[in-house]
């Protein structure tokens, strides 16, 4: 029988177990969205007010699902408004099929109204991108297209359908067992360069495993814990790695790079073997390269090639899946012990400790970002999922908070995205709909994307907001502050009334301005059934410390 | 140190590939010094060779970016000087 190809759109969706949609109808994707009208009790269509808002949404569920997230967005300028998002999943390896409506294919190319080159602008931002311009080819560019997604390293992918694909009639039928030759090379360690790290790791002293976002994503988190106890290694996490052990566990030791934990900062240059698991020695996490980990070794263990000897030389290097190296090397590593080494981390921890203490004397009985999640830390007991946006926010929700359950802290890493955390915090509430899940905003990046306060209306979820309020742009002061003398050049913001907005949204809120009401409002807070925003005014100028200046080596972190 | 490379891409004949190898060099600001390009038996299947003046850091790193394109199906190079 022929179905028309906006029809094989949706019969791809379905036969690749779409559940959820992100997106905006527009000119060029109507077909598509009218034949989506037909399944909506299998589909479920989450209108943003954005494009940027469902790319974020679709990272945000495919973050915590497991899953491909998916946007629809039209030609033009709705394709362009995807490109942050996309852009974003790039950096960050998430799983993604974006598929805009392009003008007919009788027009490409004549700049028709709302036609732009979407094959072109994304290029350089996704995996793969195609575009499609008879119905014919639907079936297997979707099949390609979600394997390409999720697997090897995940990333996004672009489907542009011109409309005249969409109209077509086509006889449907969808491939099945898709896969690709060059994916199952993947796997590039053998038995010797196993045998070669585990000699290594059982020789090395002083070793340091850092863990990544690929240790999230290939689900390796109880092989890394194996393998760290039976050798006794300290794991350190990169911001991606948060969340992937305990921070309880007794191996723990907190985090790498720019505003990780001093201990760590500090021994990584004293480490003689660094084991990098899942990531990729972005310059947050290494510092000035030159002078990162000078005595260490580095097994690097990493499902893109492209990856190993980037930044950082390598002695080993284990290319394939974290799940599947740790399991190979498992048998090879002796059992250890590293009481001494461990005592540094400990030693140095505490002097951070009692330094940050000192530090927040000035702040007594004044509200900062580090008591919140210290405070929403105690009241959730480290269940919640945190998205968390970008600046300062981000960093204090990565230290203050202390995360019990794994995968539970979600960021744009890579890029960097202001307005990440509201539209990503809605993929994350529809993927975990009885969790309790917290978007960390600052003044800032909450006006990037608070359109979608209309979507979380609109969907009825019920997503905690809480906004820290400096009425700065907090992290690019802070650089002000320490590194342009004190110039504070435009990034003093003027507000709205954020209750009014949420109100006018039928949100409620709360606004809290005094340190002794603070536990009391994020009690309510994270009790509260539906959506809630809790503005919390915060100091202005206080800062996110341990930093390693940019330029500077991890062992140069700065207590204040 | 500045090599001279020539790297050879065995690649899908289709639209777009040689856009995305640009692209990777146009990232890193490297340039293309000669460039060609055709397709070899059935017509499925092109060769992309160029030359490019590059630091010898990163010779493989290229490479391996280049591999990562989903048509292509190998890459190597060759340092002439």
């Amino acid at each position: 029988m022929k179905i028309t190809g906006a029809q094989a759109v949706i019969q791809s969706l379905i036969n690749e177990k779409v559940e959820v949609i992100f997106g905006y109808p527009g000119g060029a994707n109507m077909p598509i969205y009218d034949a989506l009208y037909d399944y909506q009790n299998k589909i479920r269509h989450v209108l943003v007010r954005h494009e940027q808002g469902a790319a974020h949404a679709a990272e945000g569920y495919a973050r915590v699902s497991e899953k491909v997230g998916v946007c629809f967005a039209t030609s033009g300028p709705g394709a362009t408004n995807l490109v942050t998002g996309i852009a974003d999943a790039m950096m960050d390896s998430v799983p993604l099929v974006c598929i805009t409506g392009q003008v007919p294919v009788s027009v490409v190319g004549t700049d028709a109204f709302q036609e732009t080159d979407v094959i072109g602008i994304t290029t350089s931002i996704t995996k793969w991108n195609y575009q499609i311009t008879s119905a014919q080819e639907i079936a297997d560019v979707f099949a390609k297209a979600f394997y390409i997604a999720r697997t090897g390293r995940p990333g996004p992918v672009v489907i542009d359908i011109t409309k005249n694909a969409q109209f077509e009639e086509v006889d449907f039928s969808y491939p099945k067992n898709f896969s690709l030759k060059k994916y199952q090379e993947l796997n590039k360690f053998n038995q010797e360069k196993i045998e070669k790290a585990a000699d290594i790791i059982n020789q090395s002293k002083r070793p340091l495993i850092i863990a990544g976002h690929g240790v999230i994503i290939s689900l390796a988190q109880n092989e890394l814990l194996k393998l760290a106890e039976k050798a006794n290694l300290p794991i350190a996490v990169t911001l991606h790695g948060l969340s992937t052990i305990p921070v309880n566990h007794p191996l723990y030791v907190g985090m790498v790079g720019m505003h990780g934990n001093y201990a760590v900062n500090k021994l990584t240059n004293q480490a003689d073997l660094i084991i990098g698991v899942g990531m990729r020695f972005d310059d947050r996490v290494t510092g000035v390269l030159s002078k990162y980990a000078p005595k260490a070794k580095v097994i690097h263990i990493d499902i893109d090639e492209a990856e190993i000897d980037k930044n950082v030389k390598t002695t080993v290097s284990l290319v394939g899946d974290a799940k599947e190296v740790l399991i190979s090397l498992l048998p090879h590593i002796k059992k250890n012990s590293h009481k001494d080494w461990f005592f540094e981390f400990e030693k140095l921890g505490k002097g951070e400790k009692r330094f940050h203490q000192k530090r927040e004397e000035k702040f007594k009985d004044k509200i900062t970002m580090d008591k919140v999640f210290e405070i929403l830390s105690k009241k959730t007991n480290g269940k919640a999922i945190i998205v968390a946006d970008v600046g300062q926010n981000q960093m204090f929700a990565a230290k203050y908070y202390q995360y019990k359950i794994f995968n539970s802290y979600i960021t744009s890493g890579g890029l960097g995205t202001m307005g990440f955390a509201l539209p990503a915090s809605i993929g994350v509430q529809l993927a975990k709909p009885t969790d309790l899940v917290i978007a960390s905003c600052g003044d800032g990046g909450l006006q990037m994307t608070i359109q979608e306060l209309g979507t979380i209306m609109q969907e009825k979820l019920p997503i905690k907001i809480l906004l820290l309020n400096n009425s700065y742009l907090g992290m690019v002061r802070q650089w002000q502050d320490l590194f342009f003398d004190k110039r504070y050049s435009f990034t003093y913001m003027e507000n709205p009334d954020f209750l009014k907005i949420a109100s006018g949204y039928g949100i409620k809120g709360k606004r809290v301005n005094d340190f002794s009401q603070l536990e009391k409002s994020l009690e309510e807070f994270i009790n509260e059934k539906s959506a809630y925003l809790l503005e919390v005014i915060v100091e202005k100028e206080h800062n996110v410390f341990p930093m390693v200046p940019q330029g500077a080596a991890v062992d140069e972190v700065r207590l204040e | 140190m500045i090599k001279t490379v020539q790297y050879n891409i065995v690649c899908e004949n289709k639209p777009g590939v040689l856009y995305r190898v640009a692209n990777i060099l146009l990232k890193r600001k490297i340039n293309i010094e000669t460039l060609t390009a055709h397709p070899v038996d059935s017509k499925k299947i092109s060769t992309i060779n160029f030359t490019t003046n590059i630091e010898e850091s990163k010779i493989d790193t290229i490479a391996k970016q280049i591999k990562k394109i989903i048509e292509v199906i190998d890459v190597n190079y060759l340092v002439i000087s």
